[in-house]
């Protein structure tokens, strides 16, 4: 019996795929040339088009950034934030602890004080201690993404101020604090994720039994609470824009995913601009004291260059591969996309 | 070059490394499969990661002789990329022709290749759905027909007559508006 054209399109498929060409496969089926040709070139076609969809560099770099953060602090699968019982305990749990260590702080105007400090500046410890008040008081996931997203703007004004004022060992602690902020907030971004409700994985038809792919369990939307009371700022000669809530009169998904890109676009503006002036100071700087600026730009760019035991690739520390550096093009500048709207 | 079972057992029992590398080998043609089925880049971006930070999360459970792991990565990916769609239809999606003339400011400015991309979702979309699955995961994701037929939860006879009638179909789509 004749093989059926199908297979035999299939089978030219395979071999041309595999090196041999257009030329010898349809010497094998001469009777069949006139079908075959137009469609195995049709597929020559289609794989050209494909070639050209190439995911943006800026892309595969946060999506690298997200996966290693997802392996290094796997989503909690912890029950619906509704306010029951266990939530009203550490919230007022929080408040106590907040409204103690405000009686302590606000004697003196000392956390007033503390809010505008440097890193370089006696006050400087206090402002840390306030900003443990804030993560405190953050009872959903939501709103511990948001604190800690802010905190990220914080270090990287910190970094700014240092770097402008040319206190390299300062700044290079301001990177280090830098870095291990934005890998917090990248957590709990993801964390605040996890609490999206997901919708149900389709399934097609079959007859075997496929391993079911395992969706996140079913989880309520945390409770909107209102947003703890500001026990802290960011130094005024580098204030950054707030990070805004998004609007709340969309679908719950919408705001989670609103809110989420909206962090995500805050922490890559952060990184720009504390390597913005890292990489001015290093400019400024004596040929004597540009390597340890150097340090201080890696520093930045490690937090989401760390490279995995037997990763391929083989991306150099230094500032010229820094994905979202000024000297590229900018990501808040690009079409919008998961990290960029 | 470690095999791709070695490597995703290696994964299974927990090796991050292991399963990063896995990540790289398919990073690209997941984001290419989704980037032709939906409607714009960043909605593409947006599945791309979740595809991978849910395999991440199922990992554990992934058994090799239910499904190889290319086929049950696409079956994430396949399976993000409904969701999405009926979600986008309940919001009234806009055709294609719509969506991507909002897109593109100046159409003067778009490249020939955003274009000749833009053609082949266009040709893609007129394809009946099943045509359109196999056709995507085939010529888009690469996978082989046995994976496909895994995926889809069809036979590989069936895979191969929808793959070749897909051809037909997307050849008279293609052609025809390069012709005209």
């Amino acid at each position: 019996m004749d093989r059926k054209l199908d297979d035999i399109f299939n089978e030219c498929y395979e071999r041309i795929r595999s090196g041999e060409s257009l030329e010898s496969c349809l010497r094998s089926y001469p009777q069949h040339r006139a079908e075959l040709e137009p469609l195995l070139k049709t597929t020559f076609d289609i794989g050209r088009r494909v070639s050209y969809i190439q995911p943006r560099p800026e892309f595969k770099h946060w999506a690298r950034v997200r996966l290693e953060s997802a392996q290094r602090y796997p989503r909690q699968q912890t029950p619906a934030e509704t306010p029951g019982a266990s939530t009203w305990w550490r919230h007022s749990w929080a408040v106590a602890v907040t409204v103690v260590l405000v009686l302590v702080l606000t004697t003196g105007s000392a956390m007033a004080a503390s809010s505008q400090a440097l890193p370089d500046q006696p006050l400087y410890p206090v402002k840390l201690a306030t900003e443990q008040v804030r993560l405190a008081l953050a009872v959903s996931d939501t709103q511990k993404a948001q604190v800690q997203t802010e905190l990220v703007q914080t270090r990287a004004a910190e970094v700014e101020a240092m770097a402008n004022a040319g206190k390299m060992e300062e700044a290079t602690k301001a990177a280090e604090r830098y870095n291990d902020q934005f890998e917090k907030a990248i957590a709990a971004i993801i964390n605040a994720e996890g609490t999206e409700p997901q919708p149900v994985v389709y399934v097609p038809p079959t007859e075997t039994t496929p391993p079911a792919v395992t969706a996140p369990p079913e989880v309520t939307t945390p409770p909107e609470v209102t947003t703890p009371p500001e026990v802290t700022t960011t130094p005024a000669v580098t204030t950054p824009p707030a990070v805004a809530t998004p609007p709340t009169t969309a679908t719950t998904d919408n705001v989670t995913a609103a809110k989420t890109k909206h962090w995500k676009g805050s922490l890559e503006q952060s990184t720009i601009s504390s390597l913005t002036a890292l990489k001015d100071a290093k400019e400024k700087a004596s040929e004597v004291a540009k390597p340890d600026w150097q340090k201080a730009i890696d520093t930045v760019s490690k937090k989401s260059q760390k490279k995995s035991p037997t990763a391929t690739d083989t991306t150099s520390q230094s500032d010229n591969d820094t994905a979202p550096s000024p000297a590229s093009p900018s990501p808040t500048k690009q079409s919008p996309s998961k990290w960029h709207r | 070059m470690l095999s791709e079972e070695y490597l995703v057992q290696q994964a299974v029992n927990g090796n991050q490394a292991a399963f990063t590398q896995l990540y790289n080998q398919n990073f690209d043609r997941i984001h290419r499969y989704i980037y032709i089925k939906v409607r714009d880049r960043a909605e593409a971006e947006d599945l791309t990661q979740d595809v991978f930070i849910r395999a991440l999360e199922s990992i554990s459970s992934y058994k090799w002789r239910d499904l190889p792991f290319a086929a049950w990565l696409f079956k994430i990916a396949h399976n993000r990329v409904i969701d999405h769609v009926r979600k986008q239809s309940k919001e009234k999606r806009a055709p294609l022709e719509e969506a991507y003339a909002k897109s593109v400011e100046d159409p003067i400015q778009m490249t020939e290749r955003d274009y000749e991309v833009y053609q082949l979702k266009a040709a893609l979309e007129q394809l009946p759905d099943a045509q359109r699955d196999v056709a995507t995961l085939r010529f888009i994701g690469q996978l082989s027909i046995a994976e496909v037929a895994r995926t889809l939860g069809k036979s590989e006879g069936t895979v191969k007559a929808l793959q070749f009638n897909a051809t037909a179909s997307l050849r008279k789509a293609l052609h025809g508006k390069l012709d005209g």
